[in-house]
């Protein structure tokens, strides 16, 4: 009983993660409608960044972990600028901003693999490898630190765009540019905004993870393919639904991996099939579209 | 109730879609709290005049000044923050939202705190955001909507949507309010009540431009009517004036039987 309940809250710390990488490619898709593969670069940069600070130049975990995150909004900003902005305003198709982003994909990974080679390199959670107990349930000190940064993410970005009127500005753009511009919202300015926004988020879920394991240059794609699983099995419309497909995926993957014996070679395979068999039952993904009740 | 000094402005308005001239040298201005209409026969450059002025097309030629500043040529988001706003033929609601988060986000041009303070959210930040709301529920009391504040606006009747994208344009405390026929597809009850309700915007003394065919509408609600044909100023006094010129006449006999005709 114990062994499943420590199992619980790994289970969701890497749902949290999971989950942040799927709202990194949800506050890029929601007003730009473009899919960003790059989200899981974004993802392994946010913990190279942190390692360069905390580990290399040894700077306090507190500076270290938004100065990662700044780190990587002003990549995504960029990227935005250099690659997506050119594109759009020349009116290129729905597809060239996305084959545009692989590409950005492709240059991230052999940058980083250029700068740091394939080695794993050692990432210190700000609370060190502690095991920590709360009540019935137990886990590493880093799993409880990542549920409750990630909730704090969720719930600021929740707050922002329920409640203020800049939040309802970029879901307006989402719903209708053309109407959003003619009431004054600057589609440029939110466009940066999601890339940088994006891009910070991804940055959170990377260097949150890294001190589960390691970071390295590898971790890139699966953070790009479970956050994906994750965003569309919670639906793309919802903040709420990014936590919550990371979540299920995180147990169902747990889960089977620790009842069902899969040889480990496979266990990757776990999230496609999971994806596959989910879109089957429900392909609009958990959480509607508001207007759909 | 019109002020002496003109609000807008525009002298030698030209638009060419290649070859063709939809708007040729338009100018007129006006005054503040003035509600001014804008007819002509289909075709004859009134919308293409609408989309120039707020920015969706692109003008060939010609100026338009706010308060003396030249504004043609900005993108729409800053024509609307200069106080264009705008309503749409076909209503525009930003499906998905509610009625009262609607009229926010055309409060957007008005929000004063720096985005870093309002994630931050700091009191000063927090209590932009209660006036907003405050202002949207006003406007939404002003155009009639009450009953339908909390409700999702695909629940909308049409005439209701229109009261919405009224209320929405109100939001962004424009200076002017551009109508895209808006008694079109109303009923003749919820005619009544809009002309009631632009009557109520030119008093606070906001310019009201008016596109509109049916002259049983704008001719009791227009100050004055500018009467394009073929992209050109034709005529341009009050609707009485407007309704016994020739030349408009004219333009309007091969269409709809002359003006004042169910267009």
């Amino acid at each position: 009983m114990s062994d499943l309940l420590e199992l619980l809250v790994s289970a969701t710390a890497s749902g949290c993660v999971y989950g942040l990488v799927a709202l990194a490619y949800l506050l890029v898709l929601r007003p730009t409608g473009v899919v960003n593969f790059a989200s899981g670069e974004w993802a392994m940069m946010g913990a190279f960044a942190a390692y360069v600070l905390a580990g290399m130049l040894e700077v306090p975990t507190v500076v270290a972990i938004p100065g990662a995150v700044l780190v990587l909004a002003v990549i995504g900003w960029a990227t935005e600028w250099f690659t997506v902005r050119p594109l759009v305003e020349r009116g290129a198709g729905h597809l060239a901003p996305i084959l545009a982003l692989l590409g950005m994909l492709v240059i991230y990974h052999q940058a980083t693999l250029l700068v740091f080679g394939g080695e794993n390199y050692p990432l210190d959670g700000p609370f060190g490898f502690n095991r920590v107990e709360l009540g019935p349930f137990a886990g590493t000190s880093q799993s409880f630190f990542i549920i409750v940064m990630t909730a704090v993410i969720f719930v600021a970005v929740w707050l922002f765009f329920e409640r203020t009127v800049w939040g309802k500005s970029f879901e307006a753009v989402a719903i209708n540019r053309r109407a959003a511009a003619l009431m004054g919202i600057n589609l440029r300015l939110v466009t940066a905004l999601s890339f940088a926004g994006g891009a910070a988020v991804a940055a959170m879920a990377g260097l949150l993870d890294g001190p589960r394991g390691s970071v390295e240059v590898n971790a890139a794609l699966p953070f790009a393919v479970q956050g994906f699983s994750a965003l569309i099995i919670g639906g793309i419309n919802r903040v709420e639904g990014a936590i919550l497909g990371g979540i299920i995926l995180a147990f169902a993957e747990d889960l089977t991996r620790r009842y069902v014996p899969i040889p480990s070679g496979l266990a990757l395979g776990v999230t496609p099939v999971l994806l596959i068999a989910f879109l089957l039952v429900r392909p609009t993904g958990l959480l509607r579209a508001k207007e759909a009740g | 109730m019109t002020g002496e000094q003109p609000l807008i402005e525009v002298r030698g308005l030209t638009k060419r879609f290649g070859g063709l001239t939809a708007v040729d040298g338009l100018d007129f201005e006006i005054r503040p709290g003035e509600v001014l209409g804008l007819i002509g026969p289909n075709g004859a450059g009134k919308s293409t005049t609408f989309n120039v002025i707020s920015g969706t097309y692109q003008a060939s030629a010609g100026s338009m000044r706010l308060d003396g500043e030249e504004i043609l040529g900005l993108p729409p988001h800053r024509i609307a923050a200069r106080g264009i706003m705008r309503t749409f033929q076909h209503n525009m609601p930003f499906e998905g939202m509610s009625v009262a988060e609607n009229v926010m986000v055309g409060a957007q041009t008005t929000v004063r705190s720096t985005l870093g303070r309002i994630l931050l959210g700091t009191a000063a930040a927090r209590a932009e955001e209660q006036a907003i709301r405050a202002r949207a529920d006003e406007l939404i009391d002003f155009v009639g909507l009450s009953e339908e504040r909390d409700a999702e606006v695909t629940s909308l009747s049409f005439g209701q949507g229109r009261l919405l994208e009224t209320a929405r344009a109100l939001a962004g405390e424009p200076r002017i309010i551009l109508f895209d026929e808006p008694a079109a597809g109303l009923t003749p009850s919820e005619c009544d009540r809009l002309g009631v309700i632009i009557r109520g915007i030119a008093e606070r003394g906001i310019a009201v431009l008016l596109i509109e065919h049916d002259m049983r509408f704008l001719l009791p609600l227009a100050d004055r009517v500018i009467v394009l044909n073929f992209g050109q100023k034709i005529a341009d006094g009050t609707p009485d004036t407007i309704r016994t010129d020739p030349a408009v006449v004219d333009a309007y006999l091969g269409e709809a039987g002359g003006v004042g005709a169910d267009a």
